[in-house]
C-alpha cells in the first residue's frame, strides 16, 4: 500500500475530524485567498476602469495629482494644440460643476453637472439606455446623459425634460435653471454609485452659466496615435506648456497604486500572513494530537518493517490531503465571500462606482496554492519527527500496559 | 509649493496657496503677520520658528505676502486624510480672505467655507440634528449637518468589513476547535465509558465536559485579548510612522474585549459539548471495549 493510500485510508477512519479539518482549513484558506485578491483588487480594478475609457492620457493642472481637477486655463487654445500634434489621435475637454435640479413636486436634489467635447462621452460614461450627446436635433434643447440612479429617482427617461441650476462656488450670486433634454441614461464608472449626474455638451454647460463662461477645463482626455503611444504622446504634450501636466494611463494606474487605498492593500498582507500562521497552527496542532492518539498505531507499524520515511510520507500526505481539499474547497467559497465583502466595501461614500475591490487573477491563484502547500510542509514537520523518532519498543510496551 | 490653509478657529476656509519664498532675508523687514505650519510642512520646506515665507493664493503669485511662522502645530488626526500628506499652514481668517479674495468679485471677500457651531447642550446630539433641520430649512442655500452625522459613513463601513472577516474568522476556528474537542473526546473514550459503568450519569460527565470547554475557552479567549492588547502598540507604530500621523490604527478598548470574549465562550462550550455527546450517546460498553 502506498504511503498516500495510507493516508487516505486513515483520514477516512477518522473521518469526523477530518472533515473538520478540512473545512477549518476551507474557511480560513477562503479568508486567505480573498485577502491575496484584495491585496492587488483595486489596482486592477482601477487599471480596467481606465483602461477602457477609449482614451490613454489625462491632462490636468500642474500642481497636481492625476485624478484630481485642477483647472486647465485657456483651454480651447490647449485643446487645438494638443490636437495638432503628431502623437495625437482625440482630444476631448471635460468641465464640471455642482448643480441642483429643480423637478415639479420634489425638494431640490443636488448633481454634479459635467460639460463634455466628446459626444459619445468616451472616459465619462457607458451607454446604457437611449442616445448620447449627437442625437439632439440642431437648434433644439441641448440635450443631456443622465446616470441611472437620478433617473430612477426621478422617474426620467429618454425624451424627459429636465431643470439644472448651477451653483456658484464661494460666492453668493445664483444663476437661473436652465432646460435640458434627457438623450439617454448611462453607467458613470468614475462617479460614486448613488450619484446624480447630468453630462451635456460644451455649449449646455455654457448655456447653464447664462452663456458667459471662462475658457477653462476640469481635464483634458487625449488619446494617442498608435505607432507614437501614449508615452511619447504625453511628453509632447507637456511640452506645449509648463502650467499643465499630461499622463499616460500607466502613470495614472501607478500612481493610484502608491498613494490610494494603500490602507486596504497593507491590511491585506497583515491579514494574509495572520491566516496563513494561523491554519499552519491549527492543521500542525491537529496533526500533532492526532499522531499522539496513535503511537501505538504508528510503533506497530515500523515493528513491522514499515520504514521511517514510508510514516513521514503518510503524514506528510495526511497534511497535504488535509490542507489540499481544503484549499480547493476554499476556492469557490473565497469567490462567494469575496462577493459579500466587496458588496460592504463598495457601500463607502463616494467610491466609484466602477470600481471593486476584490479581483480574481492567476498570481493570486498561483500564491493561494504556495501559501498553502508550505502550511501543509510547516505543519506536518513536528508530527513527522515525533513519530519517526519513536521508541519502538518502549512504545508498544506502554500501548499494552 | 503648493499647500491646504486653513484660516482660524470660528470659520474655515480651504484653498490651495503656494509656499513662493522662505528665509530669514525678510526678517528685518515690517513684522508681517503669523502664520502656524504643519510640523510636516516645517520639515519638508526646511523651515524654522521665526522664518519668513511668501504665500500667494495661485500658483501664479499674484498678490503675494509676506507671513513670519509663528509656531508649529501637529495636524489633528483625521482619519479621512491618513493618507496624504499634510502640508499644511493655519493662517488668521483675515489674512486668508486677503490672500484669496477675487479683487473682480467682493462677496470672496466675505465668504467662507464651513462655520462651525457650538450649541449650549453639545453633548446631545438630537439638539444637534434639530438645529441643522431648522437651519437648511430656513436657508436653502446651506449644506448643514450634525458633526455626529457627518463623514462616518466610510468608518460604519470598514467596521462592517472588519465585523464579516471577524466572522469568517470565528467559523473556521470552530471548526478548527470541532476537530480539535473531537479529538480529545476519542482520546478519553475509555475514561467516560468507566465513570458511565460505576454509575455516573450522562448528565454529569456533560457538566464536566461543558465546564472545562467554558475554563478553556475564557482562558484563550484571555490569551487572545493579551496578545492583542501587546500587538497594539507594534500595529500603530507602524502605521503611524508609514503615514506620518498620530492617528491610533488599533485600540483593545474593554468593550473589544468583552465582545471577543463575550464571542469566544459559547463557541468554546458548544464545542465541548458537541464533541463529548459524540461519546455519550454510545453505550458504556462500547466506550471501554477494545
Amino acid at each position: 500500500m502506498t504511503a498516500f493510500a495510507l493516508a487516505w485510508r486513515t483520514a477516512r477512519r477518522y473521518r469526523a475530524r477530518a472533515v473538520l479539518a478540512v473545512v477549518g482549513v476551507a474557511v480560513i484558506g477562503a479568508l486567505n485567498f480573498d485577502m491575496l485578491m484584495l491585496s492587488r483588487g483595486l489596482l486592477l480594478s482601477f487599471a480596467t476602469m481606465i483602461n477602457s475609457t477609449g482614451y490613454d492620457i489625462r491632462v490636468a493642472g500642474a500642481s497636481t495629482l492625476p485624478l484630481s481637477r485642477s483647472p486647465l486655463t485657456d483651454a480651447t487654445t490647449l485643446m487645438n494644440e494638443v490636437a495638432a500634434l503628431p502623437e495625437v489621435d482625440a482630444v476631448a475637454l471635460i468641465r464640471t460643476a455642482g448643480a441642483v435640479l429643480a423637478a415639479p413636486g420634489r425638494p431640490p436634489e443636488g448633481a454634479e453637472l459635467i460639460g463634455s467635447t466628446d459626444p459619445a462621452g468616451l472616459g465619462i460614461w457607458k451607454q446604457a439606455t437611449g442616445g448620447d450627446l449627437t442625437s439632439a436635433p440642431n437648434g433644439a434643447t441641448a440635450s443631456a446623459v443622465i446616470s441611472r440612479p437620478l433617473a430612477v429617482r426621478l422617474g426620467l427617461s429618454a425624451g424627459s425634460t429636465i431643470s439644472v441650476r448651477v451653483r456658484i462656488v464661494d460666492s453668493l450670486s445664483a444663476m437661473p435653471p436652465v432646460t435640458l433634454r434627457v438623450a439617454g441614461i448611462a453607467e458613470f464608472p468614475f462617479e460614486s454609485q448613488q450619484a446624480s449626474i447630468v453630462a451635456t455638451t460644451m455649449d449646455g454647460f455654457k448655456a447653464a452659466y447664462g452663456g458667459v463662461l471662462n475658457d477653462e477645463a476640469s481635464f483634458m482626455f487625449a488619446r494617442s496615435r498608435p505607432p507614437a503611444g501614449a508615452e511619447a504622446a504625453a511628453d509632447a504634450i507637456n511640452r506645449l506648456r509648463t502650467d499643465i501636466h499630461a499622463f499616460s494611463n500607466e502613470q495614472v494606474i501607478a500612481n493610484f497604486g502608491r498613494n490610494a487605498f494603500t490602507y486596504f492593500r497593507q491590511i491585506s498582507v497583515v491579514l494574509s500572513a495572520t491566516t496563513a500562521a494561523f491554519s499552519m497552527l491549527l492543521v500542525a496542532t491537529l496533526l500533532t494530537v492526532s499522531v499522539n492518539q496513535r503511537l501505538g498505531e504508528v510503533a506497530a507499524l515500523r515493528a513491522l518493517g514499515i520504514s521511517r520515511r514510508r510514516i513521514a510520507s503518510t503524514l506528510l500526505w495526511e497534511a497535504a490531503l488535509l490542507v489540499g481539499i481544503g484549499g480547493v474547497l476554499a476556492l469557490p467559497l473565497g469567490e462567494l465571500l469575496a462577493t459579500v465583502l466587496d458588496k460592504i466595501l463598495r457601500r463607502m461614500p463616494g467610491l466609484p462606482s466602477g470600481l471593486h475591490f476584490f479581483i480574481f487573477e492567476r498570481n493570486a491563484l498561483v500564491l493561494h496554492a504556495a501559501v498553502l502547500a508550505v502550511t501543509a510542509v510547516v505543519a506536518a514537520m513536528y508530527p513527522v519527527w515525533l513519530a519517526v523518532h519513536l521508541p519502538i519498543a518502549q512504545t508498544l510496551r506502554q500501548e499494552v500496559s | 509649493m503648493t499647500l491646504a490653509v486653513r484660516g482660524s478657529w470660528f470659520a474655515v476656509r480651504c484653498a490651495f496657496v503656494v509656499l513662493l519664498l522662505c528665509g530669514r532675508a525678510f526678517a528685518d523687514a515690517a513684522a508681517p503677520p503669523d502664520v502656524l505650519v504643519s510640523r510636516q510642512l516645517l520639515a519638508k520646506a526646511h523651515l524654522k520658528v521665526g522664518d519668513v515665507v511668501t504665500l500667494s493664493g495661485d500658483s501664479a503669485g499674484s498678490r503675494a505676502r509676506r507671513f513670519r511662522v509663528a509656531g508649529v502645530y501637529e495636524p489633528t488626526p483625521d482619519p479621512m486624510k491618513f493618507n496624504a500628506e499634510r502640508i499644511e499652514a493655519r493662517l488668521h481668517l483675515d489674512d486668508m480672505l486677503a490672500l484669496t479674495e477675487d479683487p473682480a468679485d467682493p462677496s470672496t471677500s466675505d465668504a467662507v467655507s464651513v462655520i462651525n457651531v457650538t450649541l449650549p447642550n453639545a453633548a446631545d446630539q438630537s439638539s444637534a440634528r434639530t438645529f441643522s433641520r431648522s437651519l437648511s430649512a430656513r436657508t436653502p442655500f446651506v449644506v448643514s449637518a450634525a458633526t455626529a452625522d457627518a463623514d462616518n459613513a466610510t468608518f460604519v463601513v470598514i467596521d462592517r468589513f472588519h465585523t464579516a472577516i471577524a466572522a469568517v474568522t470565528v467559523i473556521g476556528s470552530t471548526a478548527f476547535l470541532l476537530a480539535l474537542m473531537v479529538i480529545r473526546a476519542e482520546e478519553r473514550k475509555e475514561t467516560v465509558g468507566v465513570l458511565r459503568l460505576i454509575g455516573i450519569s450522562r448528565k454529569t460527565i456533560m457538566t464536566e465536559v461543558v465546564v472545562e470547554g467554558l475554563l478553556v475557552a475564557v482562558a484563550g479567549a484571555a490569551a487572545g485579548v493579551l496578545i492583542a492588547a501587546a500587538a497594539q502598540g507594534a500595529v500603530n507604530r507602524f502605521f503611524q510612522h508609514r503615514y506620518d500621523t498620530t492617528l491610533i490604527f488599533m485600540r483593545v478598548s474593554p468593550k473589544i474585549a468583552l465582545r471577543s470574549i463575550a464571542v469566544a465562550v459559547p463557541v468554546g462550550v458548544v464545542a465541548g459539548a458537541v464533541a463529548s455527546w459524540t461519546l455519550l450517546r454510545r453505550g458504556a460498553s462500547s466506550l471501554v471495549r477494545r
